[in-house]
């Protein structure tokens, strides 16, 4: 198609759509381009609207258009088994690598808490008291404490938790 | 925001997922019959929005696929459009609950006293 670029413009926009939407509106289209430019509206503009109209067009599922429809659901069915294998990939490792944190810093925590409930019962045994008489883990959110433990030094350490339940907090 | 309406007791809101283009061509032919320059430059006048000429054709075909609008015997390359019975129906639900949506949002302005 010879003639200035903007209608040239237009017309490859316009050819873009399918010929059943081309025998309906395509001269009535190039002439409301033609309207369009001539009030100040920019070619590109309007090429660009007709291209998108085209785009929508052709994905558009029709009736008449059972090969159309056939590639839409093929396209989003592969876009879901892509999507889905990605997330897969994605969600395994970050899954492993999660659950070997949560293993490690478990055991740290209980390392933790052994660790200070030793203290503690070291410096109340100093102290003539108790830790559970002197509130030192009554704290919301902190984990339940253990009630006493027995640190000795060279032999296995004893652990008698939950005894102090009826604790007032 | 995808929210879910509640159709009015006047019927279901068909309107409510055909999009703003659509809505204004509508509401552009209440009036009368117009074909696509017409439509864009009351649509412009009307509401302030410039749409594009594909959207506009996107739109009239959608509310001829419906049956809100039918087109008119061509005048010349030029196919003017007019409301049908159900689109004025539809219309007329869309805009029911419209303002609804408006009356709640400003009463609820005016007791948050903003």
């Amino acid at each position: 198609m010879d003639g200035p670029p903007a209608p040239r413009l237009v017309g490859t926009a316009l050819r873009c759509y399918p010929a059943r939407w081309r025998r309906r509106h395509g001269d009535e289209a190039a002439e409301l381009a033609a309207l369009l430019i001539r009030d100040g509206a920019p070619a590109g503009s309007i090429a660009w609207s007709y291209l998108a109209g085209a785009a929508r067009e052709w994905l558009t599922p029709r009736p008449g258009r059972p090969l159309t429809a056939l590639a839409c659901a093929l396209l989003a069915a592969a876009c879901l088994v892509g999507v889905s294998t990605g997330l897969l990939a994605s969600a395994g490792p970050a899954r492993a690598a999660s659950t070997a944190r949560a293993a490690s810093s478990a055991r740290a925590a209980s390392t933790a808490r052994v660790a200070s409930s030793a203290r503690a019962a070291s410096s109340a045994q100093v102290a003539g008291t108790s830790p559970a008489r002197g509130r030192p883990y009554c704290r919301p959110g902190s984990a339940p404490p253990f009630s006493s433990v027995l640190p000795a030094v060279g032999h296995p350490q004893l652990i008698l938790p939950a005894a102090d339940h009826a604790r007032p907090c | 925001m995808a929210v879910g309406r509640r159709d009015s007791e006047s019927g279901p809101d068909v309107l409510r997922r055909a999009g703003e283009a659509s809505v204004l061509v509508l509401i552009s032919l209440a009036d009368g019959p117009k074909h696509g320059y017409a439509l864009i430059q009351d649509i412009r006048e009307l509401a302030g929005v410039e749409l594009g000429p594909g959207t506009l054709y996107g739109a009239l075909d959608r509310l001829e696929r419906l049956g809100l609008i039918e087109s008119l015997p061509a005048d010349d390359r030029r196919h003017p459009y007019r409301i049908t019975a159900p689109g004025a129906a539809a219309l007329r639900v869309h805009l029911d609950g419209l303002e609804r949506v408006s009356a709640a949002g400003r009463l609820r302005l005016q007791l948050g006293g903003i």
